[in-house]
């Protein structure tokens, strides 16, 4: 198992590498030409360039990132071309918040796909049927429709959570669940609606395995079978649908955040990747990795702790 | 047995904080609290260096710096850091009277030797500030209290600017570590930042200042939050976690205008149209006869525009100037109705009778779908073929430097003061690039100059001369809705689409 982790570890850092590489090779693709937008229209041609060299625009594109790299290895972010603002504080104060977000779907969607999957799966009839309606349904609905809805009735209308804003976990926790439980509601129900679908679908075809077959002869009980047998076995494929889930939420914490005008890192991406802040956009992109590789890092293991077989292959 | 014991332990601990959470905190932000005031706005400002404060951004500044000349609701000028300011006969030299026992927020005293330093900087910063002050050829402190700008010409525009971005004073002190004055804003202000609390991009935290100068601000904390769309500024409105916004897009607008619980104020602060650069023909070689320029205004349908793609919120116009200025001329809203065949025959005279190319940038913000087909429908109907360039990052470099087009549709704030009007659209410049003029321009543009005091038949002639030249091709004056909950009074600010943030107290 610890190589298995140690293997995966270095192929996650390798692709840090890579992706940091790539990413900052696209950012300096279109013109953006940070120095006319920091100085504004009214600058002289020499005052661009002057400001391109202090920012080190004028240099190589692979020393650039080369230079990025040996202070990004040492913590060292650098600070906001346009706001002045150190990135690693930035990052402290908005990684929070999408943070938040992201584990507190996945824990929701981890746990109700789960319960509806294997309900549907041992139960089937009228309740599978109901289970698979609700999952089309919620896969189909477009995100921003089921995020805007959700605003106007619970926070608008009922007026039950805010409708904008967050609210620390350090700073209150009731503030925190009540600034949160929107959003996570409108990111679980399309992830909710994937996962559990991939849970009925693995639950029924391992209750169609011959050893489940034996254990029911065998005399055990039957949530003993479910609860012990089949659902280890049929977790491994819906663990990893949910690894993949998780890189998906990125792109919807991005909406989610500006519809509840969260101060998260999705709404940050966008507006700082537009103005081409290459110092914000490579701290982004590095902490993304890393998230990314840690959750499937963790999948992997659970994958690997429910059926041993996979830690070899 | 464990696990499925442990997830229905944590489902089940989900659902009881979820539900608690639904009737514990719904106020969640501080919008209910009187002593708080809650701004939301689409515009942050770069970082808090007054360098760069600018526009809609100038809130943000005005709560931690002091201007120089302090600028009334209605446009007329009060007294701020300086007490009494007054020109010379010849209306180069302005002799400012500085307050005096004022401090900034690191200590430091502010004097003459500081405002010369915030100007000077200004000058060098090479941004907007620094062609504001472009008339100011030297600074001379007279002694602590007193200051004398002196001016290359007269400028009528100087106070103004003095009681915007570039009137902000801060520390000089701070001036020798420019990256922390970004973040870290040192001024006089009614209010300081509270760093700590400040999201940096998304929220900005204020706290009054306890050893203000003036009188004592009306609000203990002031937010300052920033979106990037009206969806959620609204829905904050709705729902009391913002005090006051400036509204600009219309469908929200309207959403507005209906609810009972907010009072609502109209702004017309911008206009929309083409700004026709290239009067020469230099690029395109059409729009160097008037005729065409005619024929363009007579082309499109401001009317149509306005209900179609406005809902109605604004009024339509033909000429640059705003209804505070002294040039502005009612009748002149109206100089160009829609007649495509009046325009066909005067692209006929003009020899343009099968029509021709217009090649326009686009920046999708100013030009959405709707009014990018709908001006190039306009404009088919005369034979002018209008050409949109896809959108593309480095087009302010295009537009202003390369000198690549011959107009471009802006949304250009309506000053209120003549001199600037002349200083920004009219004389050579950033948005008379080609440097375009004629004799009447210039013979009118000179009598106002020499008599600022007596100018106003002249601006009215220079105005109409300018329209029924076709030197623009303004669509109509935008309404924006200022919209504020039951209690906070926010009144408009001349001069500026949002309202200053002394604008603001409890109604």
């Amino acid at each position: 198992m610890l190589t298995f982790i140690a293997r995966r570890l270095a192929a996650g850092v390798f692709l840090l590498f890579v992706i940091s590489l790539l990413a900052y090779l696209l950012l300096s693709i279109p013109d953006l030409d940070v120095a006319r937008q920091l100085l504004g229209s009214g600058a002289g041609q020499a005052e661009v360039a002057a400001k391109n060299h202090e920012l080190g625009l004028d240099r190589p594109v692979l020393a650039q990132y080369l230079d990025w790299l040996a202070h990004a290895l040492r913590g060292d972010f650098g600070t906001s071309w346009f706001s002045g603002e150190d990135v690693t504080q930035a990052l402290r104060n908005r990684l929070p918040v999408t943070a938040s977000l992201m584990v507190s779907v996945t824990l929701i969607t981890t746990v109700v796909s789960f319960l509806l999957g294997v309900w549907a799966g041992v139960r089937r009839g009228a309740v599978d049927r109901f289970v698979q309606v609700l999952g089309v349904v919620g896969y189909a609905l477009p995100g921003f429709l089921v995020t805007l809805v959700i605003v106007l009735v619970f926070a608008v209308q009922l007026r039950w959570f805010p409708a904008i804003g967050y609210t620390g976990l350090t700073e209150s926790a009731s503030g925190w669940l009540s600034t949160i439980a929107l959003p996570v509601l409108s990111l679980s129900i399309g992830s909710i609606a994937g996962v559990s679908q991939q849970v009925r679908g693995s639950v029924i075809e391992v209750l169609r395995q011959d050893y489940v077959r034996t254990l029911r002869a065998r005399g055990l009980s039957p949530a003993r079978i479910v609860f012990r047998h089949v659902l280890r076995n049929a977790s491994a494929p819906a663990l990893a649908v949910l690894g993949m889930q998780f890189v998906g939420l990125l792109g919807g914490a991005v909406l989610v955040e500006q519809i509840f005008g969260l101060p998260g890192i999705g709404s940050m991406t966008v507006s700082y990747t537009t103005r081409g802040d290459i110092p914000v956009i490579m701290a982004l992109v590095v902490f993304t990795v890393i998230g990314v590789v840690l959750i499937n890092l963790i999948v992997d293991i659970l994958i690997g702790w429910l059926n041993p077989k996979a830690r070899t292959s | 047995m464990q696990r499925s014991a442990k997830t229905a332990l944590v489902a089940a601990a989900l659902t009881t904080a979820f539900a608690l959470s639904g009737c514990a905190d719904t106020s969640g932000g501080s919008g209910g609290s009187d002593d708080t005031l809650d701004i939301a706005t689409l515009t942050k400002p770069q970082s808090l260096d007054p360098k760069v404060a600018n526009g809609s951004a100038l809130p943000f500044f005005q709560a931690v710096y002091d201007t120089l000349v302090k600028r009334e609701p209605d446009g007329t000028y009060s007294p701020m850091l300086a007490t009494e300011w007054a020109f010379d006969e010849a209306g180069t030299e302005l002799t400012l009277t500085l307050r005096t026992g004022v401090k900034f927020q690191d200590g430091t005293a502010f004097d003459a030797e500081a405002v010369k330093a915030n100007l000077e900087r200004f000058k060098k910063g090479g941004g907007a500030d620094a062609t504001d002050l472009a008339a100011v050829t030297s600074i001379e402190v007279v002694d602590a209290t007193h200051v004398k700008l002196v001016l290359a010409q007269p400028d009528p525009g100087l106070l103004f600017y003095l009681s915007d971005s570039a009137g902000l004073m801060a520390s000089p002190a701070a001036f020798a570590k420019e990256e922390e004055l970004k973040t870290k804003p040192v001024g006089t202000g009614p209010y300081r930042l509270d760093a700590a609390k400040t999201v940096v991009g998304t929220k900005w935290v204020y706290t009054r200042s306890p050893d203000y100068w003036g009188e004592k601000p009306p609000y203990g904390t002031v937010t300052m939050s920033v979106f990037d769309n009206e969806t959620a500024i609204v829905n904050g409105l709705k729902t009391d976690q913002i005090d006051t916004a400036l509204l600009q897009d219309v469908g929200q607008q309207v959403s507005m205008k209906s609810d009972p619980n907010v009072t609502t104020t109209d702004v017309n602060f911008d206009f929309q149209g083409i700004l026709l650069f290239d009067r020469g023909g230099k690029v395109t070689p059409a729009l160097g006869d008037a005729r065409v320029r005619q024929a363009l205004n007579h082309a499109v349908d401001r009317e149509t525009m306005l209900s179609a793609l406005r809902q109605g919120r604004g009024e339509v116009t033909a000429q640059v100037f705003g209804p505070e200025t002294a040039a502005y001329d009612p009748a002149l809203d109206t100089a160009y109705p829609h007649d495509p065949e009046k325009a066909k025959a005067l692209l006929k005279e003009a020899g343009y009778e099968k029509g021709f190319k217009l090649r326009l940038p686009r920046v999708t913000a100013i030009v959405n779908d709707a009014l990018a087909a709908s001006l190039k429908s306009d404009l088919e109907k005369i034979g002018v073929e209008l050409v949109w360039d896809a959108p593309d990052p480095a087009v302010l470099q295009k537009v202003f430097v390369n000198k690549e087009y011959s107009g471009m549709v802006m949304n250009m704030g309506l000053d209120t003061v003549d001199g600037i009007v002349l200083r920004t659209l009219v004389l050579p410049g950033t948005f008379n690039m080609f440097g375009t003029t004629d004799d009447t321009v210039k013979k009118l543009v000179g009598s106002v100059q020499a008599k600022p005091d007596a100018a106003e038949a002249d601006l009215k002639a220079l105005n109409e001369h300018l329209v029924e030249q076709g030197w623009y091709l303004p669509f109509y004056r935008m309404s924006y809705l200022l919209v504020s909950d039951k209690d906070v009074k926010a009144t408009p600010q001349s001069g500026m689409a949002v309202p200053s943030i002394y604008n603001y107290s409890p109604a």
